[in-house]
């Protein structure tokens, strides 16, 4: 491994024993040592569990040129319709090339007109700057401010006893934020996350982050909860049936594809990819993306063939086993040929492992409860 | 990592498995400790069949975690005389228990004395450091 960079809780997780892994450049942890990927998971469905996701590029979009204001921009550029929200409200957005694949999947929060701050992949923090950059009229900049900010989420149903504990605010609605401060430092608390579970994502600056951390890591345990890696991550979102882009969103599969069609703004004069996504949607032809359970024994991964009657269908994009449901799960492109609740056969590795097409979620969550 | 056990009664191999001489003819056949804490936690084990027979180095098995999967290889030839059925529904015994409930199959060797040529546990813990 050359260079790896590390998140300002690097030693924490060091300290823990953590096993730790390249993720988009940056080495983080992917499970710790007396919890593992399942018991991180169950603690964060039944629970809470801390995550660092430090490794999540942070990127920001300011000023105005004449009309046109940093959300007109932005809003020209991602697929998403920022115009449905308001200042302290998120969303989830897409940045796409002009034939509809994705570059990246990002989560933008609008601060104010002039002001939007967005958290982008690891791995593609760079290219999303720098099309957001080489579009810019005079007059809006455009920061990469990866290492300005951590990110640690708190999720699970016991995250508002976490964060109020430290005096954080919990009143807020799913995919809004506030910005507030913790021991005199500015820090973002955002109602978004990345399992199907009540949470947060909050955002303090770099210098302030590993006191934070501290604080949260204590508060995590008192609520019989632990620190989570990105194992028990990538499980919890699958589970979930949420794109991982790379896997389920990519340069080949698009925003139709993937069904997140429901993050694209049709209605928008224009934005990235616009005329060859809208050409993709009417045609009704491309693969789409289906869950799978396994009937049998085994557990699909990500490339492995799904065949019906003989016949290759698609192609499993993600595929994990299922802490909840003790079970195999995926996510697929599968032709539109196959319909929900069909068989279907996964070539897993030359194994005939038998599994039900389904529609995403896997399990039933509270994310959105009030 | 110091808390990871060694028995010091069983052969090992490079590929991390461990080997007991059983009853009469027989070995019995698992994973290390290393290995099971470097695949975390095990939700599914494929074994051979009884009576197949492997050669040495034979991809006869897989051990899949939440994260990856590992072939398991044949640490010697013979026939395969016994599966540990349990892993079926409880493959975690294989992180809780590796050398005893958690092992994996039984062979009869086609060579008898060629246990004596795999690592001992001296040998082993020196190529994990």
């Amino acid at each position: 491994m050359t260079d790896l960079l590390h998140s300002p809780v690097h030693d924490r997780h060091v300290a823990l024993g953590a096993k730790m892994a390249d993720f988009g450049g940056w080495e983080m942890p992917i499970e710790y040592p007396g919890g593992g990927v399942v018991a991180e998971h169950t603690s964060v469905r039944e629970r809470v569990g801390l995550f660092d996701v430090s490794h999540l590029g942070k990127a920001r979009v300011s000023g105005r040129a004449g009309d046109v204001s940093a959300v007109d921009f932005v809003n020209a550029c991602l697929t998403n319709d920022l115009r449905r929200i308001g200042p302290g409200q998120a969303q989830y957005t897409m940045c796409c090339q002009d034939d509809g694949g994705v570059v990246d999947d990002l989560i933008a929060y609008v601060r104010s007109d002039e002001d939007v701050f967005l958290i982008p992949n690891a791995a593609n923090t760079t290219a999303v700057v720098e099309l957001l950059r080489a579009a810019a009229p005079e007059g809006i900049e455009v920061e990469n401010l990866h290492d300005a900010y951590a990110v640690f989420a708190v999720q699970g149903p016991r995250s508002d006893e976490v964060l109020t504990s430290l005096g954080l605010p919990v009143d807020h609605d799913y995919m809004s934020f506030a910005e507030t401060e913790w021991e005199g430092q500015p820090v973002i608390v955002c109602r978004t996350g990345y399992t199907g579970e009540r949470g947060y994502e909050l955002v303090p600056t770099w210098g302030a982050a590993a006191g934070l951390w501290d604080a949260l890591a204590s508060a995590v345990a008192d609520q019989g909860g632990m620190p989570a890696g990105l194992g028990a991550r990538d499980t919890l979102r699958t589970e979930m049936g949420y794109p991982l882009h790379g896997n389920d969103l990519s340069t080949e599969i698009t925003p139709v594809m993937a069904g997140a069609a429901w993050a694209v703004g049709w209605d928008k004069d224009t934005f990235w990819g616009k005329e060859a996504l809208a050409e993709q949607r009417a045609a009704k032809t491309s693969r789409l993306n289906r869950g799978l359970v396994v009937t049998g024994r085994g557990i699909p991964r990500a490339h492995c063939s799904v065949l019906k009657d003989g016949e290759v269908v698609g192609e499993v994009t993600s595929g994990t086993f299922s802490p909840t449901r003790k079970e195999g799960i995926a996510l697929a492109q599968l032709e539109r040929s196959v319909a929900v609740g069909d068989e279907v056969v996964i070539d897993v590795r030359g194994r005939e492992v038998p599994a039900t097409v389904t529609k995403p979620p896997f399990v039933e969550v509270g994310v959105r409860e009030s | 990592m110091s808390d990871l056990e060694y028995p010091s009664d069983l052969r090992y191999t490079a590929e991390h498995e461990w080997v007991r001489s059983a009853e009469g003819d027989t070995v019995r056949i698992g994973i290390t400790s290393f290995a099971q804490d470097a695949l975390g936690d095990v939700v599914y084990v494929s074994l051979p069949a009884v009576g197949d027979t492997v050669a040495v180095g034979d991809a006869c098995g897989e051990v899949e975690s939440t994260k990856s999967v590992s072939d398991l290889y044949a640490p010697l030839a013979g026939e395969v005389t016994a599966v540990n059925a349990s892993l079926d529904a409880t493959p975690e015994l294989v992180n809780t228990d590796p050398y005893g409930e958690g092992w994996m199959y039984e062979m009869r060797p086609s060579d008898s004395s060629a246990v004596d040529g795999l690592l001992d546990v001296e040998a082993y813990q020196q190529q994990l450091s």
